[in-house]
């Protein structure tokens, strides 16, 4: 199979075809077997590629990192200040950022307690550990109905829209991933504990919004 | 290279998520100031991206290098980061830059500039014999350097053919053909 419209197969796949191109790849689509087994193919590639996991380093790279910048890993308790100077406005800017972080922070946190909560988040601040997460049923079956719904409607959704969903689920696994890393070593950092809650709850709440949308097109 | 906002895919940002980006803004100004903690929580939380990035672009004989390089530059240059983009926009924009600017030296090293072509075919045929069948991951390894960097700064980081012509020098014609044989060789490899 190397016909005329091999070459642009892929560029239908990424809707990158004018109009008029479009309109003729499909009508010679609906004739030609060997070109939608083509593209299929490159489909599941393409599936395949926006499905791969990150994976860290074998070995921990920090202590190298920290040595080449000139920091002693062991020494990180007392911040090592570089030779540097802010401007007036640099500082403001920072303050407005760390006042944004603290307002946001203290929003999520009063939110707990709140209607506004979602259902399946973790009912104390107290239980805000690293372990609490991962290991709650309740949030896991949750995770798993929703993901189910998802593949249920999954074909109701226009391609774009599962690339975005896809993309944006990696990129929320990533996080979550990462903070339990973090924590591992670091098990009472609040702040790790906030961001891995943050981040399970955006997995939920996209889960939430992807399963909506597939079940609103049926 | 100037450091630029990639076309990464992203949704409409809830308080969440703006509390976590505001987090990461947070933190990339305390490590500019020389605060190490706060560095540390950046590289933790990004170098799983990082590194498989770098180990996708080059492979991994020299994955640990770059990526330790990629933080080095960051740490050196994060008094340009001014959080107009989430850190970890910027942060991938920047190990792109890295990457790129080592690929001549390791294309040297490695002997990896041999005829494209001729690379697609092996590859696309290998997989035809299933005990010769190779991970997709390897395969991608496996790919011409043009090839595998516009695949995976396309199908797997997301930036358009545009970007990925400007940051390779290239025209976006090339990164489209490359693109589909890239993706022509790969689907040998699927798993059925």
């Amino acid at each position: 199979m190397n016909d005329q419209w091999t070459e642009r197969l892929s560029e239908y796949l990424d809707g990158e075809l004018a109009p008029a191109e479009q309109t003729a790849l499909e009508a010679h689509l609906a004739s030609c077997d060997a070109c939608q087994a083509t593209l299929e193919e490159l489909r599941r590639v393409v599936t395949n590629a926006r499905a791969l996991d990150d994976r860290p380093p074998a070995a921990d790279l920090w202590p190298t990192v920290a040595a080449r910048i000139g920091l002693s890993p062991r020494s990180q308790s007392r911040p090592m200040v570089r030779r540097v100077s802010f401007t007036v406005p640099q500082l403001a800017a920072a303050s407005v950022v760390l006042a944004l972080l603290s307002g946001a922070a203290a929003r999520v946190m009063v939110r707990r307690g709140t209607v506004d909560a979602p259902s399946v988040v973790i009912s104390s601040p107290a239980l805000l550990t690293a372990s609490a997460y991962p290991g709650d049923s309740r949030y896991l079956a949750q995770v798993a109905d929703l993901e189910r719904a998802l593949a249920r409607g999954r074909g109701r959704l226009d391609t774009a829209t599962v690339r975005v969903i896809e993309r944006n689920l990696r990129i929320i696994d990533r996080a979550i991933r990462g903070a339990q890393s973090a924590l591992a070593a670091d098990p009472a950092n609040s702040y790790l504990n906030l961001h891995l809650a943050q981040e399970m709850r955006r997995k939920l709440e996209l889960l939430r919004q992807a399963a909506t949308l597939a079940g609103a097109r049926s | 290279m100037e450091l630029t906002t990639p076309g990464v895919a992203t949704l409409r940002r809830d308080p969440d998520q703006r509390a976590l980006g505001d987090a990461e803004t947070a933190d990339a100004a305390l490590a500019a100031s020389g605060d190490g903690r706060a560095f540390e929580r950046l590289y933790r939380a990004h170098v799983a991206r990082v590194h498989s990035l770098v180990r996708r672009m080059v492979g991994p004989d020299s994955a640990d290098d770059i990526a330790q390089d990629v933080f080095v530059r960051a740490w050196t240059k994060l008094g340009t980061f001014r959080g107009e983009a989430a850190f970890g926009t910027w942060l991938h924009r920047l190990a792109v830059n890295v990457i790129l600017a080592r690929r001549t030296t390791l294309g040297t090293e490695r002997g990896r500039y041999v005829d494209s072509a001729e690379i697609l075919d092996d590859l696309a045929g290998r997989a035809a014999v299933p005990e010769l069948s190779m991970d997709f991951e390897d395969a991608i390894g496996r790919l011409p350097e043009g090839a595998r960097q516009v695949f995976v700064l396309h199908d797997i980081e997301g930036y358009r053919h545009e970007e990925i012509a400007d940051m390779l020098g290239i025209v976006s014609g090339t990164s489209k053909s490359q693109l589909h044989h890239a993706r022509m060789a790969l689907r040998r490899h699927l798993e059925r």
